[in-house]
């Protein structure tokens, strides 16, 4: 009794700070995943919920709760909130138009940003805004900012660029799907790349704090690896703009760093 | 053309409440049709247009996967719409042309341009000043694009204009809004 009690009250929370989606629009698309991840698995029927929070508050809010077992986060966020929540992947997301790992790029008006030192008093604007850490530390790795660069979110991306194009001591971070777009911006020669990442992953599943048993977190990882291959998980998974799952590579400490 | 026009906004005051995404899809199936209808009688009519843009809208909520291209073909419809006729709706257009900015999927997700979307509210405004919605509209424009005090007092004013109209569900739920923006920019 009381393991089905303590199957029914698991729950997988997606948050994705920054990235478009209301919590109401995205609800009937995680319950369908959270169905298909269960029956992948071999979990009991009904024993997972999913809940979907677009900010890092509301997020970490829902994480706090102890039947949150499971998270859908992206590596931004796994990279600033592991340590303290006790997150451990338990697999890497396959992207739509993506893929499994992504680089990210930092734009500044062309011609005045060259080296670290003249981003002095620049503010950094970035989907990731709200992971100081894997700003400065993963996507920035070997670019040591100066102590006094600012870094913020922002999920208006387009204004961002609009305020770096028109000279402001602002640049951008954008993820690969957005530097893949910056061509078809009409003042796109007005920006530089200035720096690219290594291959980061884009987002992972996780456990939180070990609150799932080891044998019931390797069948669901078992089960989600399997999803993409199977008939009809493709639908759900792309719903979610998801092609499937790979086991975790994530960067080394000291490659990060 | 006016029963055809109507039947699209009762479809979509529908789906806005329906919590069911088969209901959803069979409402703006049904929307899509009405509007074909329309449109084959009045190509351009802004009664029309406008209600081939609500369609699309209703069938970008209950299609997600193909949202982006859905809202896309929206703006376009409320283009025209605003062209042929810029004060259809109290100004509708550019009021929806705003809220379709405002909160569809930013760059390069989607079309959403908080700033667009601010540029199209003030157009609806200036059309049709006291019109709730319109005003309703700018003050989500300016909270979405940092400008917290400016959006505080446009609720305010959507929050007047609405008690200066008779009662009606209308008008409570645009008190009802008004309020949540005031809450939520410490104005209350």
């Amino acid at each position: 009794m009381t393991t089905l009690l303590a199957a029914s009250l698991a729950t997988l929370v997606f948050c994705a700070p920054g990235y478009p989606g209301g919590a109401g629009d995205a609800q009937p698309l995680v319950d369908d995943f959270a169905h298909a991840a269960i029956a992948a698995a071999g979990w009991p029927p009904g024993s997972l919920a999913a809940v979907y929070d677009p900010t890092e508050e509301g997020g970490l809010e829902k994480l706090r709760s102890a039947d949150a077992v499971l998270a859908f986060v992206p590596y931004p966020f796994y990279v600033e909130h592991a340590a303290r929540l006790h997150l451990t992947p338990l697999v890497q997301a396959d992207v739509a138009d993506i893929g499994v790992q992504q680089r990210w790029t930092l734009v500044a008006k062309a011609g005045r940003v060259s080296d670290p030192a003249s981003m002095a008093g620049y503010t950094i604007l970035s989907v990731a805004g709200y992971a100081p850490d894997f700003v400065r530390h993963n996507a920035l790795d070997g670019w040591a900012l100066p102590a006094d660069v600012k870094i913020e979110p922002t999920g208006q991306v387009l204004s961002a660029l609009r305020r770096v194009s028109t000279g402001e001591p602002v640049a951008a971070l954008l993820d690969q799907a957005q530097t893949a777009a910056l061509p078809s911006l009409p003042f796109a020669k007005e920006l530089n790349t200035v720096r690219q990442s290594p291959q980061l992953p884009v987002a992972l599943i996780v456990v939180v704090d070990s609150r799932v048993a080891a044998g019931r977190a390797r069948a669901l990882q078992a089960g989600l690896l399997k999803m993409g291959h199977a008939p009809g998980s493709t639908d759900t998974l792309g719903a979610l703009r998801l092609r499937g799952f790979v086991l975790p590579t994530l960067p080394s400490p000291a490659a990060a760093r | 053309m006016a029963a055809l026009a109507a039947a699209i906004e009762a479809d979509a005051q529908r789906s806005d409440h329906e919590p069911d995404s088969r209901v959803r899809r069979e409402l703006a199936a049904e929307a899509s049709a009405d509007a074909d209808a329309c449109l084959a009688h009045e190509p351009q009519a802004a009664a029309c247009l406008y209600g081939r843009a609500i369609a699309l809208g209703l069938n970008a909520r209950a299609h997600p996967t193909r949202a982006n291209e859905l809202l896309n073909g929206m703006l376009d419809a409320l283009t025209r719409a605003e062209s042929a006729d810029s004060g259809y709706d109290e100004a509708g257009p550019a009021r929806v042309r705003a809220l379709v900015l405002l909160r569809a999927p930013g760059w390069p997700l989607g079309p959403g341009d908080a700033e667009a979307g601010l540029a199209a509210a003030r157009r609806a405004v200036l059309l049709r000043p006291l019109y709730p919605p319109n005003l309703l509209a700018l003050a989500e424009a300016l909270a979405k694009t940092g400008d917290v005090r400016g959006a505080a007092e446009i609720y305010a004013r959507a929050r007047q204009a609405a008690l200066a109209l008779p009662a009606s569900a209308d008008r409570e739920e645009w008190l009802r809004e008004a309020d949540q923006g005031l809450a939520h920019s410490g104005q209350r």
